[in-house]
């Protein structure tokens, strides 16, 4: 292969048994059906199978960074599985020259009961460093984790936060030719993420090859040179980068031709949950923009409108809430149907709608949590009987609504303000201010 | 921050390696390999990781390292209470306590390698499906670990019997040998189950009640001579038997009548390391896809 071609992949396919039905009945089906799962000759039909990624080909040139677009079950993760070696393909080829990093995962090899020290020899050696460069780079690790006090100290007792970023410093000594990424970048807080961004970025200056999985098009496009789709396990597209990130959108638009199902639409019905109660109440979300589009993308400071379908609600005193959580797991936003003076009546089977007027978070993702429930309408008297932890995600971006440095899903709510500067000659407050001011 | 981004830029700045390795990913690729070159290449990683199990193990422990010789005391204990006091198993001129000993040591050693190395794969799933490395080190590490507790059981062992007018021997020295080929009787029948094991859990249970009544099959607690004379050479076929009785002639200087079922019992295992290691290779593939 030429040169400059660092992975050639020719007619990757990779094909997974279908589970066993939980139908068959009687301990003789059971073993029948376990032993088909796991015994190749007993299987027959095409019907047994299922194609996570068929006959998909690339190429990768050395410098570039490649984003790998798709949903979930698109096939990206098990297309950076055949190429980082754990599984292997049912057909086809990859052909990649150099050394091979990957990380499919934060923290590979983190056991809790160790300390962070431990961990860090243990992790890099999982990840292919010998012993001699982890310890070369100890300090450095160390320091990019920014956890000295705490390096000797089970990890068990980190936060969740100290863990990542410990795993990812570990992570990014990485030193290979070809690097495989999914998606870990997408952890940590926003300082944390533009550092392991600048990093990539970087690294790819140096002629490291990487290859980024991710379904955020936000990371997609700020760190990538070139774009791939993936949809149902084949290619659909490849291209530049913001080509692939327009083709994605569409797509995702296109599945779309009822108005229901996939991007903004939400069913709840099967999703899990937790309440006071067993009961079912909440059956789909679906989030929508100013013009009454279905979207997961929305604007500071513009119109964001909430669709949320209950069944069997009871009659009296029934709220629904919608909460709001950055990346890192923090409530950003509290709207409950009860704010409202005006008030619904939440009865039976149908659906509310909330509309926020002016969207008040900083750039980022967000996770919806819906929670249904009864409360007397004055505080402390709700009682959740059904809620939905994870119903929904959408981004927020700025669009000019903040200028400067911006706002990012950590730092807070987003809040306009005027500034003026204050001649410096006006600077000693004289003595009636000084007495307005109670001094 | 600012600070932080030169840190951060200086690490990156180091020139990839530019390594001629080629990697061929290919559907059925490979033939059968069995990784013994890569083991070797990663052997590094084995101690690291074996290292880790045996920090693992008994890091949230009071007594920490004291259990290694702590359980097979007391198991030697109980088991000196019920066959040598109540049953009163004639062991001839060896009291009960050290003969039982010698057999209690390579019998745990080799019941827990076997178990370490079978388990190792399903205990390990959440390493395999995120990083490649050689799988084999696996089960290889898991009994190396066992050696490891067992190495510190034999030398309170030769305490033992010492005590009981049994001074050691040159012929301790070979003791490690023995050991050794316990630890490859181990990981020949852990090999066997290790890749097995992932899609049908059913072998772990299955496993240990199979060791239990492997150890009452083989002259742990009593002497062989308790063994009808017409079943002794198929008796004597269980490698384990020969490890046994070897360990008591290296301490006790029990002499050991060898039989043509020594060598059987040899070939056996090396048929069973070599098929082991071709299943554990074959097996290994396709572990990630069907955990």
């Amino acid at each position: 292969m030429s040169s400059d071609v660092v992975i050639r992949v020719e007619g990757l396919g990779k094909r997974y048994v279908v589970p066993h039905r939980e139908k068959d009945e009687g301990l003789r089906a059971r073993v029948a059906a376990h032993l088909k799962e796991y015994v190749p000759f007993l299987r027959h039909g095409e019907d047994d199978y299922f194609w996570a990624l068929k006959n998909v080909s690339f190429e990768v040139r050395r410098g570039e960074i490649l984003g790998i677009l798709g949903r979930n079950g698109s096939g990206k993760s098990t297309l950076l599985k055949i190429l980082s070696g754990v599984t292997q393909p049912t057909e086809g080829r990859a052909r990649l020259k150099g050394r091979i990093g990957s990380l499919l995962e934060v923290g590979t090899g983190f056991h809790p009961d160790m300390t962070g020290r431990e961990n860090i020899f243990f992790s890099g050696a999982m990840l292919g460093l010998s012993q001699r460069e982890v310890r070369a780079r100890f300090d450095e690790i160390v320091d990019f984790s920014g956890i000295e006090e705490f390096i000797d100290m089970p990890v068990k007792r980190y936060s969740s936060g100290m863990y990542v970023r410990l795993a990812y410093s570990v992570a990014s000594m990485l030193r290979s030719d070809i690097l495989i990424l999914d998606e870990v970048m997408a952890v940590g807080d926003a300082a944390f993420r533009e550092k392991s961004q600048k990093s990539m970025e970087a690294a790819a200056r140096d002629g490291r090859t990487i290859l980024f999985v991710s379904h955020n098009t936000k990371s997609i496009m700020s760190m990538c040179t070139s774009g791939m789709i993936l949809g149902n396990g084949l290619k659909l597209f490849a291209g530049t980068t913001e080509e692939a990130i327009t083709e994605y959108q569409k797509d995702l638009y296109a599945d779309d031709p009822n108005g229901k199902r996939g991007y903004g639409w939400k069913d709840l019905d099967t999703s899990p949950r937790y309440g006071s109660s067993s009961a079912r109440v909440l059956t789909w979300l679906s989030m929508h923009n100013a013009q009454g589009v279905l979207s997961e993308q929305f604007f500071t400071g513009r119109p964001i409108r909430f669709k949320v379908g209950y069944r069997n609600a009871v009659p009296n005193q029934a709220y629904i809430a919608i909460l709001i959580h950055n990346g890192v797991g923090d409530r950003v936003a509290t709207v409950n149907s009860t704010h409202d003076a005006v008030g619904v009546r939440i009865c039976g089977d149908g659906y509310v709608e909330c509309v926020i007027d002016d969207l008040r978070l900083g750039a980022g993702t967000y996770t919806v949590m819906v929670d249904y429930g009864t409360s007397l309408g004055r505080p402390g008297t709700s009682i959740s009987k059904d809620c939905v932890a994870n119903a929904g995600q959408f981004s927020v971006a700025l669009e000019g609504y903040l200028e400067g440095v911006g706002l990012s899903e950590t730092q807070g709510a987003a809040h306009r303000s005027n500034w003026t500067l204050v001649p410096s000659a006006s600077f000693s407050v004289d003595a009636t201010e000084k007495s307005n001011i109670g001094l | 921050m600012a600070a932080e981004m030169t840190t951060m830029s200086s690490r990156i700045d180091n020139p990839p390696l530019q390594s001629s390795e080629e990697h061929l990913i290919e559907a059925g690729a490979g033939g059968i390999s069995f990784g013994l070159a890569e083991l070797w290449q990663q052997r590094e990683l084995v101690w690291i990781f074996t290292k880790r199990q045996i920090f693992v193990r008994y890091r949230q422990m009071a007594l920490g390292i004291f259990w290694v010789a702590l359980e097979p005391l007391a198991y030697l204990s109980m088991m000196t209470v019920v066959f040598g006091m109540l049953l009163r198993v004639n062991t001839g001129k060896y009291p009960y306590a050290v003969f039982a000993f010698a057999g209690i040591m390579p019998w745990l050693l080799f019941s827990k390698a076997t178990t370490a190395a079978a388990n190792s794969l399903a205990d390990n799933m959440g390493l395999i499906s995120k990083v490649y490395f050689q799988r084999l080190l696996l089960p290889v590490s898991g009994v190396v670990r066992e050696l490891f507790d067992s190495a510190v059981v034999f030398v309170i062992l030769v305490l033992l019997a010492w005590i009981f007018g049994f001074p050691p021997t040159a012929k301790l020295l070979l003791a490690p040998i023995v050991l050794l080929y316990t630890s490859v009787v181990a990981l020949a029948v852990g090999l066997w189950l290790a890749s097995i094991m992932v899609p049908f859990r059913d072998i772990r249970p299955l496993l240990g009640l199979i060791l239990q009544a492997g150890m009452y099959a083989t002259p742990v607690l009593y002497p062989p001579d308790l063994v009808p004379q017409a079943l002794l050479p198929y008796y004597q076929l269980n490698p384990m038997y020969w490890t046994i009785e070897l360990f008591r002639w290296l301490l006790l200087d029990r002499p050991v009548t060898y039989t043509a079922s020594f060598g059987y019992s040899i070939g056996a295992v090396v048929v069973a390391l070599l098929t082991g290691l071709i299943v554990f290779a074959s097996g290994q593939k396709r572990v990630v896809d069907v955990q």
